[in-house]
């Protein structure tokens, strides 16, 4: 498999560890070092916002603490399209810019409805045993998120 | 034991004051009357100044009482607001949230307004309009605003009602030391939610529903003084609510608090729930003000907004920040559990579903999880709609005379 086939399989299999709360299989991913934020700019403020920033042992902290909270328990499924991704051969990195487009499905009948668009914009390193995701920033597009979620994107 | 049919539309045995019908969340009739009695009336924050912070700056506004509105600094330096609607064939002036705009041109036939709501330009207005009509009987409808109480821009649409101090009076005196330096907004968002406005207001004046909050339950509620706190009812529907330690610690993963709030006691809470849709919240590091714009019996707009000091640093900010998403946030522990909360009440209550009774009766000498906040607002409803929260369509017979 070529790096670039391998950095878009760790893109889409993150995604898809998180729809199916393989929250540990997601944290496998991830170097030690990294780095997760959800960041939106609000026009009508004129700011950009970070809405959630964890490293690696804050992202755990929150999945351990997810089922101790009440949530809107709608599963959601991530769909991610690599459109980018550039070779940092010097520094064993790539980056790699993906669309985002997250679906919300009500377990009561199953409707299925867009819950929120965006970026992804993950820095990979690829220092040898396969590529890992060092950094990942979601920046979204949709700011009305109705009443939230609980579940990183 | 259960309850039948008859039993389930009886009234509480409690005393009048403490439950409503629960048809004053879901009529629309009422509803209208909200927004024409409540809203139309009352004063109601439309941003904050810094929002605004130059000469033509604007920030539009959904009024709760239905009226787009925009807010707009002055080349003098002043904040106005007006209708966001052209006088001439009622076109929606400014089409964006924010900007900033020497003058205000309608786009559909260019008719201009300066930064005072004077119509500066009809095109074409002698051709058209001879001496008929003139630039004078076409300015814009200016609202009454004020700027105060933490920098907030307040409007009101009655012309005729007391001003921003009076309608507040000592309601949020326990946040004045902490309110003394300039803030600055840098969160914001909104959420709509099928609810009614005043279930949102009831979940910010009662903290009975930490119960809901697994934060809050092993934060707050296991820590001594947690049950010393006490509700303060003010005039004309404001209650607050004094401040108490929370050991953030006890959260796994909860880090040492060290940067705090001017004013704020380490570790203390103060809310101030402003009548009838408004309220601050200051803990930890953060201001945070929710505004409510119903949309409908059954449709509120929340705004959020998360407010630092103007003259923080960038790692001040940055754990203001952090302080904020991680409770308050969409993706926060408890915003999104507050919602669920309130979500689930538009799902049992709304029309038709026979939901009866919503029960306020909690009396623990004022203290944290007592009603008496919840009280003390359906209390000046209750006067402003004259309409009994109990009874609203004034069903209920006088108890025949003996
Ligand atoms: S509607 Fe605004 S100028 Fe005609
Ligand atoms: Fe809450």
């Amino acid at each position: 498999m070529s790096t670039r086939q391998s950095v878009e399989e760790l893109v889409y299999r993150s995604c898809m560890l998180l729809d199916d709360r393989n929250f540990k299989g997601y944290l496998e991913l991830c170097e030690p070092g990294f780095r997760y934020t959800i960041s939106a700019h609000s026009p009508e403020i004129r700011k950009d916002m970070i809405w959630l920033q964890h490293d690696k042992k804050g992202m755990e902290t929150l999945f351990t603490n997810l089922p101790r909270h009440n949530s809107d328990h709608s599963p959601i499924t991530r769909h991610a399209t690599v459109y980018s991704v550039e070779m940092d051969e010097a520094n064993g990195q790539a980056k790699v810019v993906s669309a985002l487009q997250v679906f919300k499905t009500t377990l009561d009948g199953g409707v299925t409805e867009l819950f929120a668009v965006g970026k992804l914009y993950d820095t990979v390193s690829l220092n040898g045993g396969g590529p890992k995701l060092a950094e990942r920033t979601v920046k979204l597009d949709t700011r009305m998120l109705g009443i939230g979620y609980h579940v990183p994107f | 034991m259960s309850r039948n049919a008859a039993q389930w539309t009886q009234k509480p045995k409690l005393p009048s004051t403490h439950y409503v019908d629960t048809r004053i969340y879901t009529d629309e009739q009422i509803f209208r009357e909200e927004q024409e009695k409540i809203f139309n009336q009352c004063w109601i924050i439309a941003c904050h100044e810094s929002e605004v912070p130059n000469p033509y700056d604007y920030r539009t506004f959904n009024h709760p009482g239905g009226e787009p509105i925009f807010i707009m600094r002055g080349d003098d330096m002043k904040v106005r607001a007006f209708y966001n609607i052209c006088p001439h064939r009622g076109n929606i002036l400014l089409y964006d949230p924010v900007g900033n705009a020497k003058r205000v041109t309608c786009i559909f036939h260019a008719w201009s307004f300066d930064c005072k709501g004077s119509c500066t330009d009809i095109s074409r207005g002698t051709e058209g309009y001879q001496n008929r009509l003139s630039k004078d009987d076409v300015g814009l409808r200016e609202v009454r605003a004020e700027i105060g109480f933490g920098g907030f821009v307040w409007v009101n649409i009655d012309d005729g009602a007391c001003t921003l101090k009076e309608y507040i009076g000592d309601a949020l005196g326990l946040l004045e030391p902490t309110m003394e330096q300039p803030m600055e907004v840098f969160h914001y968002h909104k959420a709509i939610v099928n609810t009614n406005y005043k279930l949102w207001h009831d979940t910010n004046s009662e903290f009975y529903h930490d119960y809901m909050h697994y934060f809050n339950r092993i934060t707050g509620m296991m820590q001594p003084g947690y049950f010393d706190r006490k509700y303060v009812g003010y005039p004309n529907g404001h209650a607050s609510v004094g401040s108490m330690s929370i050991k953030y610690d006890a959260y796994d993963g909860g880090e040492q608090r060290g940067l705090g709030w001017p004013g704020l006691a380490p570790g203390g809470w103060i809310l101030v729930d402003v009548f009838p849709g408004m309220t601050y919240n200051l803990r930890t590091s953060v201001m945070r003000i929710d505004t409510s714009i119903p949309l409908g019996p059954n449709k509120v707009m929340i705004e959020f907004r998360g407010l630092g000091l103007k003259s923080d640093t960038p790692e001040q900010r940055a754990e203001r920040i952090r302080d904020h998403n991680t409770i308050w946030g969409p993706f926060g522990r408890n915003l999104h559990e507050d919602l669920l909360g309130v979500h689930g009440q538009g799902l049992a209550m709304r029309e038709m579903t026979d939901s009866k009774w919503v029960i306020h009766g909690r009396e623990e000498s004022s203290t944290i999880h007592d009603e008496i906040g919840m009280r003390h607002f359906y209390a000046e409803w209750g006067r402003r709609m004259g309409r009994k929260a109990y009874d609203p369509m004034a069903e209920s017979r006088p108890a025949a005379a003996a």
